[in-house]
């Protein structure tokens, strides 16, 4: 009772955002590998795939890469909330605090997004080279990396609650993002995949995101209807998500 | 007598960290993601590479032990404080170091077993080809077994290690002409991924099954590197246990 007296005397608001950016920052400048990693990672891909893949697929997989780079947060965003939890007993110490649930997941996302934005702006540069973009094209971009960022990081934070180890965060998040990652048509036409494995992908929200940046873009279907049914889907498809990895997560130990 | 001593408790750490190992099924599952992957984008953009592609998952894999023994290297060292129970037991550091790396060969071959069982169906090996992969895949354990090895004594803390493993894995088993055919890189870089462990083998595989057509120079110049990478690496892992046995 005492605690809930004094709690209710402390701030309520602060500056956490900055705050969780700084602990962003501050990884990446101490481990600098952690930042060229997430840097060059999309870039082995597209490199492959440059090699392999027609040509006039490549700005298609250059948007790709920013929604599989996006998509790949929500790996770090489990990695560091076993971290926090698991090894350095932290998020004990967030529960105690008046920092709430809410702010602390935004705040282990948006840590999250540190590292990951100069690849993204690297990847939007190479992608303003290698095709014209309109100002409609970077906004639905800038929105469909927003969704994703948002979701698959709740489902990071929301999967790593329930890891008992710290043995299971590479196993668990490989296997959650990278299938994640190939089932969606980030680097390929959604059309040129096998009958089975589309209708498949069409459970997937990044399916979505990537029909509506390739359709905003010019590379691929592009009528207003399917631009429309596309945002509706991918609206639909994260509001489950978000549900499903509410409803998965541990705030407090039992 | 002295070299028995050298290698007391191998054979009973090898058999410890194959059933750790196998009890992480969902680390060896999830090992096979990224050749897998690339499976996948082989298949849908360019299936006439899919044998090629193959070959390169099984390197690949072997490749990916390298990044198991660093994870779970340092693991036991980091986390568990583990290998101080080890190294104040009779097991010798040379003899941990091979039980590791041995360890983590037999408990990662199933998904190696199903890629070569694809291999077959796909494009069907001589016995020639098939003694030059064998040759191939245990040469390049030996170089990551060693690299993963070295690297995981180089840490405090688990969190930093990640991007430097996954930077050593895409560096080796992206980047250089793995996963795809050698005569996809241009002239001037051949010569220098045919010294990379990782490509060598690949090349010297596809040359061997018959998928791609190499010179006698390339392919001295890749055996000899492979060989002796493996041979040099891997003498100098078991040095390496020796002098880091124990905590500065």
């Amino acid at each position: 009772m005492a605690t809930d007296i004094e709690l209710s005397t402390q701030p309520q608001r602060g500056r956490v955002l900055p705050a969780w950016a700084w602990i962003g920052w501050r990884w990446v400048w101490r481990s600098p590998a952690a930042a060229i990693v997430p840097l060059l990672q999309p870039f082995f891909f597209l490199y492959f795939l440059h090699l392999i893949a027609p040509a006039e697929y490549f700005p298609l997989q250059v948007a790709g890469a920013m929604l599989f780079s996006t998509q790949n947060i929500g790996s770090w965003c489990l990695s560091d909330s076993a971290v926090f939890r698991i090894e350095l007993r932290l998020q004990d110490i967030f529960v105690a605090s008046p920092h709430d649930k809410m702010r602390y997941l935004f705040g282990v996302a948006f840590s999250n997004l540190i590292p990951a934005a100069p690849a993204l702006i690297a990847l939007g540069i190479i992608l303003a080279i290698v095709t014209s973009v309109s100002l409609v094209g970077w906004l639905v971009l800038l929105a469909c990396i927003l969704t994703i960022w948002v979701l698959y990081s709740a489902i990071g934070i929301a999967v790593s609650s329930r890891l008992r180890s710290q043995r299971e965060v590479w196993p668990v998040g490989n296997l959650i993002f990278t299938l994640l990652g190939i089932l969606s048509p980030l680097y390929y036409p959604l059309s040129i995949l096998p009958p089975v494995w589309r209708e498949f992908a069409h459970l997937l929200p990044a399916t979505y995101a990537a029909l509506l940046v390739q359709g905003a873009l010019g590379l691929g279907p592009a009528g207003s209807v399917n631009l429309a049914a596309d945002a509706g889907l991918l609206v639909l498809s994260t509001a489950v998500g978000l549900v499903a990895a509410w409803w998965l997560y541990q705030w407090r130990e039992r | 007598m002295v070299f028995g001593l050298r290698w007391a408790g191998s054979g009973v750490f090898l058999v410890t960290e194959i059933r750790v190992q196998l009890h992480e099924w969902l680390a060896i599952v999830t090992g096979t993601l990224t050749p897998g992957a690339l499976l996948v984008f082989v298949a849908v953009l360019a299936p006439d590479l899919l044998a090629v592609t193959v070959i390169g998952a099984l390197v690949y894999s072997m490749f990916l032990i390298g990044q198991r023994v660093l994870n779970e290297a340092a693991y036991i060292r980091i986390d568990h404080k583990l290998n101080e129970l080890y190294h104040a037991s009779p097991l010798t550091p040379e003899a941990y170091f091979i039980g590791i790396a041995g360890g983590m060969l037999v408990a990662y071959l199933p998904p190696s077993l199903v890629l070569l069982v694809i291999l077959e169906i796909l494009h069907p090996l001589s016995p020639f080809a098939l003694l030059v992969l064998a040759a191939c895949l245990l040469a390049v354990w030996a170089v990551s077994a060693t690299i993963g090895y070295v690297v995981s004594t180089l840490f405090k803390d688990m969190k930093t290690i990640w991007p430097y493993s996954a930077l050593l894995t895409n560096l080796f088993g992206i980047l250089p002409p793995v996963f795809y055919p050698l005569r996809l890189v241009p002239l001037e870089w051949r010569s220098a991924v045919l010294v990379l462990p990782t490509s060598a083998a690949a090349v010297l595989v596809n040359a061997a099954a018959g998928l791609e057509a190499i010179t006698a120079e390339e392919a001295i110049l890749a055996a000899i590197s492979l060989g002796a990478e493996a041979l040099a690496l891997f003498a100098f892992g078991i040095y390496w246990a020796r002098r880091t046995a124990r905590e500065r």
